[in-house]
């Protein structure tokens, strides 16, 4: 390849812990790569599978997903909901063919702004070596409505 | 006294008691192997019912139809093992008060009807239990181990095959007992979560999310993929949800009408591999 492929990831993440962790990373000067779109919900409870999916159809490569550690949710469990639907879903796209690699969770807290940046790292060369997400681009194209985010 | 006749015997007399209200039962279809649902409301019909091996649409979905069940009297319905386990997961989501419902239990070996013992939900435990213990397995156990052994671009080269066919009638959500919801996500404008017009991209969606609205409360009865009009194998994605929860959650769906939701529930060490 002349050039690297850049991929385009959605992270959604909620804001209490992960967001505040990406907001360390940014105050505490941490480079990391600029591959991702940061989309900030109350809670990890709140993250549908259905953002997961729309993301993917959306032209994304990859996904990402973050919150609060097990035990720290703002809201007490939202997260382990969350962890339960997960399980499930993987097992789901899994099933139906979606490599459950192209999305990634992870727990981080408020005070983890390296552990942020060195994920978004790590996440951003996983997906470049997956390369492009092309089993849906040509449904996408016979649909005629161009990709957009 | 045959099966038939004796449930016969019971439904007029629960009719003309007035102990239930109706009975939701089968009767003549459209040709000698098919049955109908059947409404009954006087004890003088009940000679319409019909009970055999092709008595197979779960009908336990009528119950939650649209005020059945408001002035609190009781329904009758036939019953196989699958639908006794929807009248659960209906009670345990607050669809339904488990007290209205009489049940005639059957089930088919072969094409040997067998009645159930009991009236009530909850008398039927053993049965429902004996069916998690014997591992169910899937309809076509063959075509599902070909595609759990196929690598991921395989598998979504044959699910988009088949998705390719939908037509997105939405009989599968009309046909099964736990797609009750007023408003589904597809119906949905504001935003458009499911495209609306049938191309490819748009049916991933579709299955997609209605497979995992139903992961955990699906009791693989068969009625989406027998209305599906193209064939869609829709209940061998059900029964890959069905084997994660029981496997990942020891969940069986509807063994009792208390029993948590799955994906309405937690536990502190539900234990997973991934989360980094
Ligand atoms: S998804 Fe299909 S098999 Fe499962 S309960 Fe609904 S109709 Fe029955
Ligand atoms: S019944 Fe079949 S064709 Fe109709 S919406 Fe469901 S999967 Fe698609």
């Amino acid at each position: 390849m002349s050039e690297t492929f850049e991929p385009k990831i959605i992270a959604f993440v909620c804001t209490y812990c992960t967001y505040a962790g990406a907001d360390l990373a940014g105050t505490s000067r941490l480079k990391y790569a600029p591959n991702v779109r940061i989309i900030r919900l109350p809670c990890t409870g709140r993250i549908s599978p259905m953002f997961i999916l729309k993301a993917l159809q959306k032209g994304a490569d990859g996904v990402l997903i973050s919150g609060c550690h097990p035990g720290d949710c703002h809201f007490t469990h939202g997260n382990y909901h969350a962890r339960r639907r997960w399980m499930v879903f993987r097992a789901l796209l899994d099933f139906i063919g979606i490599p459950p690699e192209r999305v990634k969770y992870s727990w981080i807290s408020a005070a983890e702004g390296v552990k942020f940046a060195e994920f978004i790292n790590s996440v951003t060369e996983d997906i470049r070596k997956l390369g492009p997400f092309e089993q849906y681009t040509q449904l996408i194209e016979q649909t005629q409505a161009p990709a957009s985010l | 006294m045959s099966i038939e006749e004796q449930y016969r015997t019971r439904a007029k007399e629960l009719l003309s008691g007035g102990a239930v209200k109706m009975v939701i039962g089968y009767g003549k279809g459209s040709n000698a192997k098919r049955r109908r649902p059947i409404f009954i409301s006087s004890a003088d019909e009940v000679d319409r019912l019909v009970l055999d091996d092709a008595c197979i649409t779960n009908l336990s979905g009528y119950l939650v139809s649209e005020g059945l069940l408001s002035d609190e009297k009781r329904v009758a319905v036939f019953l196989r093992p699958e639908g006794i386990r929807a009248i659960n997961i209906l009670a345990a989501e607050s669809q339904l008060d488990a007290e209205q419902i009489v049940i005639f239990g059957f089930d088919v070996a072969g094409n040997e009807i067998k009645a159930l013992k009991g009236i009530n939900v909850e008398e039927f435990s053993d049965v429902i239990d004996s069916i998690k213990e014997g591992a169910p397995e899937a309809a076509e156990e063959e075509l599902f181990e070909k595609i759990e052994k196929m690598s991921p671009q395989e598998r979504f080269s044959f699910w988009q095959e088949e998705f390719a066919k939908c037509i997105k009638c939405y009989a599968c959500r009309q046909a099964c007992p736990m797609c009750y919801c007023r408003r589904c996500i597809v119906d949905s404008n504001q935003p458009q979560w499911v495209n609306t017009s049938s191309h490819t991209l748009g049916n991933f969606e579709w299955n997609i999310v209605r497979a995992f609205h139903l992961s955990g409360r699906c009791v693989e009865c068969g009625n989406c993929d027998r209305a599906c009009p193209v064939n869609i194998p829709l209940r061998l994605i059900n029964h890959r949800m069905a084997e994660e929860v029981l496997g990942a959650f020891d969940h069986f769906a509807g063994t009792s009408k208390t029993q948590e939701p799955v994906l309405a529930s937690f536990k502190k060490d539900d234990s997973e591999t991934f989360i980094l």
